[in-house]
């Protein structure tokens, strides 16, 4: 809950119609991006990734499972987020359940493409082990420990983050007749990267009064009107969108929001890209 | 099982009366009024406060003193197997209790009438002695909000396995089945506010194992003062003095 009073609404407004906003950013501009990786030790990859005072962390667990009937070639993906109190007293008791379900949703959406899992920043058919028999499971857990605005941006930096962290341990399966469930055989030693580089990022352009901004803070999207949430890829293709707010667009302002945050993606995802990177090789310094 | 080995270590490689590593940080939420991240071992919990503020809900409006209030919640990841619990299991709404009580004792709320307090721990990492990490984070985070209190409470658990006195037990220790006696002090008045013991144990055996919990709490209490004391004078100097 913000609280604002006239003025400070007025000094705002003002200020992202100027270009200059209240804490010195342009319109376009990100807050200083921090990611720290393997952060939970019991998960398959964790990730902690901050946007200036907005902070959450990201884990991957991975577990055996049975792939759907419907899609025998594919694993599963999960992604649920939780909104912490810590975040925000109005999340305590059920406050934060709206919110966390709006996010989890807007996330899975971005992030997995529809059911058949086509157009899924995560290849699901390399989750699968054995046909129609065995797959790998990944639940993703978000957890939002400081909200200061853009939560959707920073959930998805910290699962792609996560991700990139995971190693999956490789399995052995042993051979057994077609109609038996196989044995399988967990390696301690061999592990298996993801592949990251096609996990979208997400780009939310929150519109305040004519103009749109980036990574707003929270008392920014109190502001605001309505706010598109793109998620882009590293070839420029759109994978997902989600608008949020009660105020309707012009659709000629869609396209105009979508193709400012297409043509600012590049420059997140290598940013986000680089982080990651520096993450770590930080890591791997401190044994 | 052997919980310590016959040349004196436990599972870990700690000594019987060997706490876990100790870590904390001050300010990690940055909007709350009070945060705090504290670290025993592989247990791990942020706690953030909230307050004093105006009563949001003005039928708990007290007059002459401020609402104390606590919400403990454990994060999907922190426990080894994965499992999605209801929010509002039995287990966390006793611990949100337990660390109310405990932390109203030590506040001055007779100061702060008609407004409230809201306390936040959130579990990261749960491998034993949550309860005991919570209280120390909350009472870290209430230091770092301002709040008047009359001293640093501090917790910490001991148990008894194998006929020894163990300090400070892990996920694998807690779970074998033995006494856990969780222990809150406030160190300066020597004054208990918190006992929980599961289990039994031998009268004189309860002495010692709750003496070696106190000990436990005095170890925490200079941590968290050395670590306070070196917080304020980084303010100080943030400031020019």
């Amino acid at each position: 809950m913000v609280g604002l009073s006239v003025g400070e609404k007025h000094f705002i407004k003002g200020g992202i119609e100027q270009n200059l906003r209240t804490d010195g950013r342009k319109r376009y501009t990100y807050r200083p991006i921090y990611v720290e990786t393997a952060v939970i030790p019991q998960a398959n990859g964790s990730a902690r990734v901050k946007f200036g005072a907005t902070e959450v962390i990201a884990s991957v667990k991975a577990e055996l499972g049975k792939p759907s009937p419907s899609y025998p070639d594919k694993g599963k993906v999960l992604i649920h987020v939780d909104c912490s109190p810590t975040a925000e007293p109005a999340f305590e008791g059920r406050g934060g359940e709206e919110l966390s379900s709006e996010l989890s949703v807007a996330l899975q959406r971005c992030l997995l493409g529809g059911k058949s899992g086509a157009g899924a920043g995560i290849d699901l058919s390399s989750l699968s082990i054995v046909e129609g028999k065995i797959c790998w499971d990944l639940y993703i857990e978000g957890l939002v420990v400081s909200s200061d605005g853009n939560l959707l941006d920073a959930l998805a930096a910290a699962i792609k983050a996560s991700l990139s962290n995971t190693a999956l341990p490789k399995v052995q399966v042993s051979s057994a007749a077609s109609d038996e469930q196989p044995e399988v055989d967990l390696s301690d030693e061999e592990f298996l990267q993801f592949d990251t580089c096609g996990i979208p990022a997400i780009v939310t352009l929150t519109k305040v009064g004519k103009h749109y901004i980036l990574d707003a803070t929270s008392e920014e999207e109190s502001q605001m009107s309505s706010a598109v949430s793109v998620s882009v890829n590293r070839q420029g293709r759109i994978c997902g969108l989600t608008k949020r707010g009660g105020a309707g667009l012009n659709p000629s302002v869609i396209h105009d929001m979508i193709s400012v945050a297409k043509h600012l993606s590049e420059q997140v995802i290598n940013k986000l890209d680089s982080e990651i990177a520096a993450a770590e090789a930080r890591e791997e310094d401190v044994p | 099982m052997e919980y310590v080995n016959p040349e004196g270590l436990r599972l870990d490689g700690r000594r019987p009366l060997e706490m876990r590593q100790l870590r904390a940080e001050i300010g990690v939420v940055s909007r709350a009024d009070g945060s705090a991240v504290f670290e025993m071992g592989n247990t791990k919990v942020i706690a953030a406060v909230y307050g004093p503020r105006e009563v949001q809900n003005k039928s708990q409006q007290i007059n002459d003193q401020a609402v104390v209030r606590c919400e403990y919640s454990m994060a999907n990841f922190s426990t080894g197997d994965r499992m999605r619990k209801p929010k509002h299991d039995r287990r966390s709404t006793e611990i949100s209790l337990v660390i109310r009580q405990t932390m109203e004792a030590c506040i001055l709320t007779h100061l702060m009438p008609r407004s409230q307090i809201d306390i936040f721990v959130q579990v990261l990492q749960a491998d034993g002695g949550t309860r005991s990490a919570c209280i120390n984070a909350a009472t870290l985070a209430l230091a770092d909000a301002g709040i008047p209190m009359r001293d640093l409470v501090t917790s910490c658990a001991a148990g008894y396995l194998n006929s020894t006195p163990l300090l400070d037990l892990n996920y694998v220790e807690d779970s074998a089945g033995g006494p856990d006696v969780t222990v809150g002090i406030l160190p300066k008045l020597d004054k208990v506010t918190l006992l929980q013991m599961d289990a039994k144990l031998p009268m004189d055996t309860f002495e010692t194992v709750m003496q070696l919990a106190i000990e436990g709490c005095k170890a925490v209490a200079n941590y968290i003062r050395e670590l306070l004391l070196e917080n304020t004078k980084q303010l100080e100097f943030r400031r020019g003095v």
